[in-house]
């Protein structure tokens, strides 16, 4: 007996709908928190969860049904955003003040996202300097860390999704909780 | 143990991979060592303080909404392109089907004015009809192409003429074999045939 998702992926690619709407709704939500997460930014998180069920609609001939769905779909999503944040390029320091704009730094420049849910009214400070902290991970710590941490995968999953050797991401996470370290240290 | 050592083993231990022996050794160093002792603590705060980042919200609902509308209407799974990409060796068969039969039908088609070749001073050219006079005699091999031979006088060789006719006088003499040739194939066979005699005798 085959997982479910795979059985809704070959259904889906027989061209039934209805099963990819099913594979949106399991998955819709765990890829918006990794996009989120990745993104710190929720219109870029709608565009890219919109963009990797397009590809995943697109490609579902291309899926292999001995790799897990999970993994596959999130290997999709893992490098949409790694892409995304490394287009952000050049990037300047979010904190550093802006020469044409007097007095105003990185974060009053970005585009003002004031959608703000109502759990995130009660966001302590602590969990705001946690959030800022990921932020300025550099993407391939930034990505293993999200994994890991926010959607509770084991090492051995990071490293299908990832396409890398176990130990590569052993490396990379033990440099991302370094980096969070030293960061977190003198702010909390 | 050095403290370098240690810190990869509290790495270790936080991802909980650090085996049992070596757990030994870095508890054993960090019996010694406050710096590493100092060092543990604030990983491990770091660890906890991760784990409990707030988890996002949900994806807004009219997310899979969006999503559904944008899809392409039809998966079209069997479209050419798909078949293409399958079956490499059949398109690429398929290809140099096309291109052989387009270019042959180009070339049938080029062909409509009257060739002769052979012995041309003993035949005479009127319009499209090639006339071996009584009494001539044409050496070798006669080929005449989109026209009519008509033959009063001797021809030495073979006389091969395609998409036409041939009259014979009761004066002519053949000496080798009439051939007319009036079909797509047997014209590609005999261009074949010439274009092999050309190579193995040179003419």
């Amino acid at each position: 007996m085959k997982p479910i998702e795979t059985r809704l992926a070959r259904l889906a690619r027989k061209g039934d709908q209805r099963a990819f709407a099913e594979i949106v709704d399991l998955y819709k939500d765990k890829l918006y928190h990794l996009a989120y997460r990745m993104m710190n930014n929720r219109q870029e998180a709608e565009d890219i969860v919109q963009e990797c069920f397009l590809r995943v609609y697109k490609h579902l001939d291309r899926y292999d049904e001995n790799q897990k769905f999970s993994t596959w779909i999130y290997r999709i999503a893992t490098n949409l955003c790694i892409d995304r944040l490394r287009k952000r390029k050049p990037t300047y320091s979010l904190d550093a003040e802006s020469s044409e704009h007097e007095g105003l730094d990185g974060y009053a420049m970005m585009p003002s996202d004031d959608r703000t849910p109502e759990s995130e009214m009660l966001l302590s400070e602590t969990q705001r300097i946690i959030r800022e902290a990921i932020e300025t991970l550099p993407p391939k710590y930034k990505s293993v860390i999200v994994l890991r941490y926010l959607q509770d995968m084991s090492l051995q999953e990071i490293s299908e999704v990832m396409g890398m050797p176990v130990t590569t991401v052993k490396t990379r996470v033990h440099r991302g909780r370094e980096y969070m370290r030293k960061k977190l240290e003198n702010k909390l | 143990m050095k403290c370098n050592a240690a810190i990869a083993y509290m790495h270790d231990y936080l991802d909980g991979e650090l085996p049992r022996e070596q757990t030994a050794e870095l508890q054993h160093h960090l019996a010694e060592c406050a710096g590493c002792r100092n060092r543990l603590d604030s990983l491990e705060k770091t660890d906890a303080l991760l784990r409990s980042a707030p988890k996002p919200e949900s994806a807004p609902d009219y997310l899979a909404y969006r999503i559904m509308k944008s899809l392409p209407k039809s998966r079209n799974a069997k479209t050419w392109t798909t078949w293409v990409r399958r079956h490499p060796a059949l398109s690429a068969a398929a290809m140099f089907l096309v291109i052989m039969v387009s270019s042959f039908v180009a070339m049938w088609n080029q062909s409509q004015e009257l060739t002769v070749s052979g012995d041309l001073d003993h035949v005479v050219i009127r319009g499209n009809t090639v006339i071996v006079p009584a009494g001539q005699q044409v050496a070798g091999d006669l080929t005449i192409e989109n026209g009519t031979a008509q033959v009063e006088g001797d021809v030495q060789g073979n006389l091969t003429i395609i998409d036409g006719n041939v009259t014979l006088a009761s004066t002519a003499h053949i000496a080798g074999k009439i051939k007319t040739i009036d079909r797509a194939v047997d014209w590609a066979w005999y261009k074949v045939t010439s274009w092999f005699d050309t190579i193995a005798y040179g003419s």
